[in-house]
């Protein structure tokens, strides 16, 4: 379990930092865009693609590390009142089913992706290929799942009371 | 089953999913997906999943939210807040209360750069409560001071909570952000008269600080207020202007706060990186959950629970002003247990409809409304974001205590909605003005 730990949050960390990279980046194209259009009257084509792009990429790959650092906003305090067992098979149920939904949508992602890159699809100014985006998107889900994953056997190890698992989880 | 039932049932097991603890975005997406296969079919619910989380993460004016959240991370790891708070007080510090006027004017200020309450009430905790200490202050009255100024982040434009209103509702950010400055204003002006009676009342409650002279006011105008002020004026200016789209003006901004922070050395490579982090959690956060609420959403059309509701609510014998305050209840009730951001997402589909087709409001007024009733949540039992926060940074003191100041500060948001209620022009005068110029 600890070695499980230190592997998701290595990935996750690595993720992250991608995801800083592309939001740094956003900005630094839309300022030099502005700065090129009125000194220049020469805007960077596809400007406006490029920030979704990365945007994508920032949210897609910053997905994982803010569930590994329970950043996705929930709410606890009613759960707080029950008793450790009975959160923790909540937490089990709660993780599994997040799971599924979130592989779902990795599965059917990659779908998406190998469709459109059939299709040949490109964005319209700069060209650019649509699909490589999607499959970040994709796996940028996967990450989530992996984090749900590591999630899921940590609480299903606080239900059998795993003192391994608790600790690691806290 | 009619699908109008089948909705309900979706909004009920939404709830309960919440209440078991499963992230918000997660049990949106969870329920639109299962609620939107049940009403056509899995694979048709699987497409719609894959292809409104790529266009909602693809977005390029949802890109706004992650420049302006990063712009505020900077503001508040570059310390502009202490320079901000250091001349409030300096000008205001010898009045009974002075130094938590001053907080209310420093907060005001810095959420003219920072859209987020939870940073600016972070950033004035961190600044404002050791000086309140040192001068004997009521803890209630410091700690409490400090939640309630948080709320002017999220009033005073940019604003990450008008961002997801404007695009959850396809109204311009750039009108909601001019029309949140004058209600953000009056907020700032009725905490201040709020603390300056409560002190006159009971002196003990803030002793008045020095009295700083003239020339320590001047001189404590440089680092802070005059960078605040260009960065405002060039990022949100320029979106009123019409120079820039949202977008744009959030990554001036970002890059205003960066430029000045590096030049004056108060951003060193840690704390840029901090706010790199700090900016992709919580990007990753809203973004999620925009995603999560617009396939929500989706299952909430076919169904037709927002249509059927907007019916519902036409149909009701009552004047348009009782129903619109019995929504507002609603809000402030749910604003007690939901986040702000989660619940603006997860109502707005439903509610806006209602308000501003069925009742005729004015969509940028009731984004105004709305926000400022949501942020109330911010501060009050049991999920005040704000009081934790606050709590995070002074640990010693109870929440309890916490919470007891917060009342009168309530109370100073009601009565800033009240006005609105009576006076419109107070959210609509400005975006009117520039409509007319």
């Amino acid at each position: 379990m600890k070695q499980l730990f230190g592997i998701v949050k290595g990935i996750t960390s690595i993720m992250d930092k991608l995801a800083g990279l592309c939001f740094f980046s956003v900005m630094l194209l839309i300022v030099a865009n502005i700065i090129l259009r009125t000194v220049f009257n020469q805007p960077i084509l596809g400007t406006y693609e490029l920030v979704g792009f990365l945007t994508a990429m920032g949210v897609a790959l910053a997905l994982a590390h803010c569930a590994f650092q329970d950043g996705h906003i929930s709410v606890s305090f009613i759960m707080e009142h029950f008793p450790r067992k009975l959160q923790s098979s909540a937490a089990v149920l709660v993780n599994a089913a997040s799971l599924i939904l979130w592989v779902a949508a990795v599965w059917s992602l990659g779908k998406y992706g190998h469709t459109m890159r059939i299709k040949g699809l490109v964005s319209p100014s700069a060209e650019i290929p649509v699909y490589p985006f999607i499959y970040l998107v994709a796996f940028g889900l996967l990450g989530l799942s992996l984090v749900l994953f590591y999630q899921f056997l940590a609480s299903f190890g606080k239900v059998l009371g795993n003192d391994s698992a608790k600790k690691v989880a806290r | 089953m009619s699908v109008f039932l089948v909705g309900l049932i979706g909004i009920a097991f939404f709830f309960g999913l919440v209440m078991v603890r499963m992230p918000i975005a997660y049990a949106m997406a969870l329920i639109g997906f299962v609620g939107f296969s049940y009403l056509t079919s899995v694979p048709a619910s699987l497409d719609m999943v894959a292809k409104e989380l790529y266009n909602t993460f693809t977005s390029y004016s949802l890109s706004v939210i992650a420049m302006f959240v990063w712009m505020g991370f900077l503001a508040y790891y570059s310390r502009i807040g202490t320079s901000l708070y250091v001349f409030a007080y300096k000008m205001v510090g010898h009045l009974p209360g002075g130094l938590a006027i001053a907080t209310q004017a420093a907060c005001a200020v810095f959420g003219a750069i920072c859209g987020s309450n939870t940073a600016t009430a972070a950033t004035m905790a961190a600044i404002a409560l050791p000086e309140m200490e040192k001068y004997n202050y009521d803890k209630s009255l410091s700690t409490a001071s400090i939640a309630a100024g948080g709320v002017l982040g999220v009033m005073i434009p940019p604003s990450v909570i008008f961002i997801l209103y404007g695009t959850a509702t396809e109204q311009s950010v750039g009108t909601l952000f001019m029309a949140g400055i004058l209600p953000g204003i009056l907020l700032t002006f009725l905490n201040m008269v709020m603390i300056y009676l409560l002190t006159l009342r009971n002196p003990s409650l803030g002793p008045a600080g020095r009295k700083s002279s003239w020339k320590e006011r001047i001189s404590s105008l440089r680092g802070g207020l005059g960078e605040a002020l260009a960065v405002f004026i060039l990022s949100v200016g320029g979106l009123f202007a019409g120079w820039f789209t949202p977008t744009e003006a959030g990554a001036v901004g970002a890059g205003g706060v960066l430029l000045v922070s590096i030049l004056e050395r108060r951003l060193g490579w840690e704390d840029l990186k901090k706010s790199l982090v700090d900016t992709t959690r919580t990007t990753a956060m809203i973004m999620l959950m925009l995603a999560g609420a617009v396939i929500f959403g989706r299952f909430m059309a076919i169904s037709r629970v927002p249509f059927e509701l907007a019916n519902w609510v036409g149909s009701l014998p009552l004047p348009p002003f009782a129903i619109m305050g019995m929504i507002l209840f609603i809000y402030l009730i749910l604003g007690c247990f939901i986040d702000a951001l989660a619940l603006i997402l997860l109502t707005i589909p439903i509610f806006f409809p209602v308000v501003v087709n069925t009742l005729g409001y004015d969509p940028i007024w009731f984004g105004v409304v709305v926000v400022l009733v949501v942020a109330m949540g911010v501060i009050t039992p049991p999920v005040g974001m704000n009081v934790y926060i606050i709590k995070g940074v002074a640990p010693e003191i109870p929440l309890e205590t916490i919470f007891k100041g917060v009342w009168p500060f309530l109370g100073t948001i009601v009565i800033c909605l009240i006005l609105l209620m009576i006076f419109p022009g107070i959210a609509t005068f400005l975006p009117e003005l520039l409509t007319a110029l």
